[in-house]
């Protein structure tokens, strides 16, 4: 899963540390979800999405763009 | 304005917190093997090394315990993963004894305590490692 974590903390001007007391996690775990070595549990999500004010899906994006746009079958 | 709590030092203590946890465990260990290691024992010695592997025991139950409540979700991945290392390590170490003991080269339940001393060694230093070293 991609996200935008590192270019949201860039326009805040946080570090990594800053998110992750933000987020009440450690910054590893910050680092992990940004480097897109970690895929945060669903609370975690809603966290990060509510410390950036957004919501999960401008934060969050699946790993196939075509997944967004998928009628259903 | 508030300053928030620094994430670094909490990893930091939590880093040391486990060590301070596991060492006294892993010596505990160590001397739970000692205590066993004689082959003639009375009977009050066997219950002094009963003891000191249950103590062993619990206290490894105890830092596991006190390691997955103060880390959080992504930590105790890592934890989890290294204790599959670790447990991985273990079930070879096990075999590899059981096949000693037959053989009659040492005997099995002194090997057993060094094996799950090893198996505790080898989650702590990777699960320390791991955290170290992924930044």
């Amino acid at each position: 899963m991609k996200n935008r974590l590192r270019e949201l903390r860039a326009a805040r001007r946080w570090s990594q540390a800053d998110l992750a007391a933000r987020c009440h996690v450690s910054r590893q775990a910050i680092n992990a979800i940004e480097t897109e070595r970690y895929d945060p549990s669903l609370p975690l999500a809603f966290t990060i999405a509510d410390a950036f004010d957004r919501t999960i899906e401008e934060i969050f994006l699946p790993d196939r763009a075509d997944t967004t746009s998928a009628p259903d079958k | 304005m508030t300053n928030p709590p620094q994430p670094d030092q909490v990893i930091r203590a939590a880093r040391r917190a486990i060590l301070f946890d596991g060492l006294p465990v892993i010596v505990l260990g160590g001397v739970a093997l000692a205590l066993g290691s004689s082959p003639d024992q009375s009977t009050a010695q066997k219950a002094l090394w009963i003891a000191a592997t249950a103590a062993f025991a619990l206290a490894v139950a105890w830092v596991l315990l006190r390691a997955f409540r103060r880390a959080d979700e992504y930590l105790r991945k890592v934890q989890l993963e290294s204790m599959a290392v670790a447990f991985a390590a273990v079930l070879v170490g096990l075999q590899v004894a059981t096949v000693l003991d037959s053989a009659g080269v040492v005997p099995l339940h002194q090997l057993t305590q060094l094996i799950v001393i090893g198996g505790l060694a080898i989650w702590l230093v990777t699960a320390d490692l791991r955290t170290r070293f992924h930044r």
